[in-house]
């Protein structure tokens, strides 16, 4: 039994008229040097939150090292040509203020918070870092070393190690496939090539600064203009990547990992980016399929049947392509049992038309979720992030819901047999392989692996 | 500086609930959660585990929600729900509109006056429970480590020192006997706060709050086991296997000042200076300068939310060249330097500013996508702790008016070896060498 029917006892009190949502105004300019700025007032507590973007990260680093962006970032912040490391962190404290910077796939970002008193200097240290940092010999040595251990760390991580596997299985060739460097890779590293990175990457060009907070935005932006307006920089030149192959057929890649008393199950097939027309309907097909406490795959594989405690799946965008995801920590002995059913969840998804009051219960609460973010200054800042990063419609936010709202069953019968595309679902495991290759065997043809990345059989 | 002033408005029904709201019109979202005071630590004996087992079942139904209704109706009001156990408490809790309100009072009302379930209920949450530790702790590198590490070497009282997650044996031992005296002891009205966060009006959520639980029965007054620890005169050790990591691991645990004194104040704001970020005296020693270390974090957790005996925790991972003597050693002298020299006039500044600022940040943390968890939390434990959740808006001065005198008497009296427990959390993988 996949879902139980739950009658609604009719002592449950009904929602009373929906609540007009307001999103703040957003005010955008352009600084004098070609900085593009985001201001969002929110008052909620007397601080600000922000962060500046760069539009390049570890893919567009792919050719001079694997995890190179995220180098460079761990770097920046550890000296600049008016501070040292102590320093910079002393003057952090001293104004309340917290603030890293890191890469992902397809940016770079520094990020910060601080008390709206001291909104100036942090802006300063922000500009320091992003135009003067110095790149000390020795603290690029010492993050380096570091760096050395992190990796070696991740690879004991079950998550990691499935995550890794899978993106490797559905880019291939792609830099999106590379998900963290490995130990020879990092002791490659070179001061020089991170200077590269900061040289073509950091620049006001290829940025976007988005401040959310306590302030008055006039005032705010005027002291961005001076903080940030002498910074100059081009965009950097971009190489398009090769559209990576869509694996076909369904396949199964074990990671053994020696005594494992669980198994992390982690599949995925390609689907699309948040610029895509489909995007809105693939997030209430993912809602209803695993993506909420309430959606089929967490009642069926952990409240009927008690296999996991943290199933969950989600689509995963980048800004060139996007994958579908589902995972689940689950006893040894039923992973070709949750497997079964995860396939069925799709399979139904894919083969019978969702009953309308379940949708709508799936849209009141992708609708719902989606005003959260207002509440706090970084909620609200991650989802002005993800429209101006993605370069969505101005009023994204704002229509949002009618979108969600607008959907039928039909939509969401053919989303799921474009994208949860369950015969071409790419299968990672990560656990013990005596304890579980024979029920991987099941599923496809089998590929087995070490932590190490290296094949077995 | 700017200070932050939380309106907050509270009261106690007849049957004991306690009843705090604040308002607040950033978003049409409201935050309810209730709050039971029990957590883990005073869990039953020959039951670790019991409290958060407990937290699981409810969520498996109640006399007017069956099983997967109450998930089912939050999820559908365009809300998220969920729960958590801690040392002292217990919460439940859900960010939906603000429309759906009175819809998640009544299910809180619903599973406070009458949790429903069976049998088959039970045996999922313990197979769910147990996939929860393994993901957890048993199936990850340093899982557990240090809170479940520590505990059991630093404490003697078996409240403090008990596995809190549960061993498996006491999990399957747990039967619904367990569960339905567990349930009338603690979850009853007068031993629970009821709070709303948001977008409402305090009339409207006191005239609800009567509405719907005024009419639960009261229970007997919960007995409490006394908490208290003996006192420490000896510095104690430990050693854990680590399966998987590749890394040596300690963590070293300082046993805190009790709660609302001049010298807990004094403590958080020594944590401050050793645990605050990069800034920090010990990640600046041992990572930056010394490279002992690849991680070092720690500090007081949850400073404000517990009500017994606890710990201000370093957890260390080091270089595996250094032994771990080598590594507790770098430890130390930072120890013996602010035992000698305490904290500068214009570092106690930046430590001030910087709590300050976390505190506000605490304050609006989510949980989970939900907004505003810190604050209710904060309410929470100030109601049931200290029956005065105003202190949400006056706790900060205790803290902005330690001395220099006040932190280095502190560390003076509460850094002491004897004072504290050290869990080395060692590699099994071959090829990791220990000198000590």
């Amino acid at each position: 039994m996949a879902t139980r029917a739950v009658e609604v006892n009719n002592a449950v009190p009904a929602l009373a008229p929906e609540r007009q949502v307001t999103w703040p105004k957003r005010q955008r300019a352009r600084l004098s040097n070609g900085l593009e700025v985001i201001l969002v007032e929110s008052h909620t507590i007397p601080k600000f939150h922000g962060e500046l973007f760069f539009r390049s990260g570890n893919a567009a680093a792919i050719d001079r090292g694997t995890g190179l962006a995220e180098m460079t970032a761990t770097v920046v912040r550890t000296g600049t040509a008016k501070r040292a490391s102590r320093q910079i962190e002393e003057d952090l404290r001293r104004i309340g203020a917290d603030l890293s910077s890191s890469a992902g796939a397809d940016t770079s970002a520094i990020s910060f918070a601080g008390l709206s008193d001291f909104a100036e200097p942090l802006l300063g240290m922000v500009d320091e870092l992003a135009r003067q940092a110095a790149f000390p010999e020795a603290e690029f040595e010492r993050e380096r070393r570091q760096k050395l251990e992190e990796v070696k760390l991740e690879r004991t991580q079950p998550g990691f190690l499935a995550g890794e596997r899978l993106r490797k299985v559905l880019f291939g060739a792609h830099p999106y496939a590379q998900v963290s460097p490995s130990e020879e890779q990092v002791a490659a590293y070179k001061r020089d090539d991170l200077l590269g990175v900061y040289r073509d990457f950091y620049t006001p060009e290829n940025a976007l600064l988005l401040l959310v907070g306590d302030f008055q935005p006039d005032a705010m932006l005027k002291a961005a203009e001076k903080v940030f307006g002498a910074w100059q920089g081009k965009k950097p030149e971009t190489k398009p990547s090769a559209r990576p192959a869509n694996p076909r057929g369904r396949r199964i890649y074990l990671v053994h990992l020696p005594g494992a008393v669980q198994t992390q199950i982690l599949a995925g097939c390609h689907a699309i980016t948040r610029k895509h027309p489909d995007w809105v309907k693939l997030g209430l097909t993912n809602s209803l399929y695993g993506g909420a406490f309430n959606s089929r795959l967490v009642m069926n594989i952990r409240e009927d049947k008690g296999y996991t405690y943290s199933p969950r799946s989600g689509v995963n965008a980048f800004r060139q392509h996007g994958y579908f995801s589902v995972s689940a920590a689950v006893r040894n002995d039923v992973v070709a049992a949750s497997l079964t059913e995860i396939f069925y969840e799709m399979d139904k998804l894919r083969s019978v038309p969702v009953p309308e009051s379940e949708l709508a219960d799936a849209q009141n609460y992708l609708s719902g979720i989606f005003s959260m973010g207002l509440a706090t200054q970084n909620g609200l800042l991650s989802q002005i992030a993800v429209v101006a990063l993605n370069e969505l419609p101005e009023d994204y936010l704002e229509t949002y819901r009618q979108k969600v709202r607008a959907l039928t069953p039909g939509d969401l019968l053919e989303t799921a047999r474009k994208y949860l595309d369950s015969a071409n679902m790419q299968i990672v495991i990560v656990g013990d392989r005596v304890q579980i290759e024979s029920q991987a065997a099941l599923f496809g043809e089998l590929e087995v692996f070490d932590a190490q990345g290296k094949k077995l059989s | 500086m700017k200070r932050l002033q939380i309106a907050i408005e509270s009261t106690t029904l007849a049957n004991g609930l306690k009843v705090v709201i604040a308002p607040d019109t950033a978003a049409p979202v409201v935050t309810v959660g209730v709050y039971y005071k029990i957590g883990f630590r005073l869990e039953p004996r020959g039951r670790s585990g019991f409290a958060h087992l407990f937290e699981h079942m409810m969520f498996q139904g109640s006399a007017n929600a069956p099983k997967m209704q109450h998930i089912k109706l939050i999820n559908s009001s365009g809300g998220v729900l969920n729960g958590s156990t801690h040392y002292d408490v217990t919460n439940y809790y859900q960010a939906v509109p603000s429309n759906a309100l009175e819809r998640v009072l009544w299910l809180e009302a619903d599973r406070m006056r009458a949790l429903k379930v069976d049998d088959e209920n039970l045996r999922n949450q313990r197979d769910v429970v147990k996939e929860e530790v393994r993901v957890n702790v048993l199936n990850q590198p340093y899982g557990g480590f240090p809170w479940l590490d520590l505990p059991p070497v630093a404490f003697r009282n078996w409240a403090n020192s008990h596995n809190f997650y549960g061993d498996f044996s006491d999990l399957d031992a747990a039967d619904l006997a367990d569960v339905q005296a567990f349930c009338k002891t603690y979850y009853v009205p007068n031993n629970a706060v009821l709070l709303m966060l948001g977008d409402l009006k305090p009339e409207e959520g006191f005239a609800l709050a009567k509405k719907l639980y005024a009419d639960i029965p009261a229970g007997a007054p919960p007995p409490f086991a006394d908490p208290a620890e003996p006192e420490q005169n000896e510095e104690r050790r430990g050693e854990v296997e680590e399966k998987f990591g590749t890394l040596p691991a300690m963590a070293i645990g300082y046993v805190v000042p009790k709660r609302r004194t001049t010298d807990w104040c004094a403590m958080a704001l020594l944590d401050q200076a050793l645990h605050g970020g990069r800034a920090g005296k010990l990640y600046r020693e041992l990572v930056l300068e010394k490279q002992v270390a690849v991680e070092l974090d720690g500090g007081i957790e949850d400073i404000f939310g517990y009500n017994g005996p606890t710990q201000m925790v370093t957890r260390i991972l080091h270089k595996p060249e250094y032994s771990s003597e080598q590594a507790l050693a770098a430890f130390d002298e930072v120890i013996r330097e602010i035992q000698e020299n305490g904290v500068s006039e214009d570092e106690l500044a930046q430590l001030k500013v910087k709590w300050q600022s976390d505190y506000f940040s605490l304050l609006e943390s989510g949980h989970g996508g939900m907004p505003r968890y810190g604050l209710m939390h904060l309410l929470a434990c100030f109601t049931l702790f200290d029956g005065e959740p105003q202190l949400v808006n006056t706790v900060l001065d205790g803290f902005l008016s330690v001395t220099r005198d006040e932190i280095l008497a502190a560390a003076n009296k509460y850094l002491r070896k004897e004072k504290r427990a050290i869990v080395f959390r060692r590699p099994a993988a071959a090829g990791v060498k220990e000198a000590a």
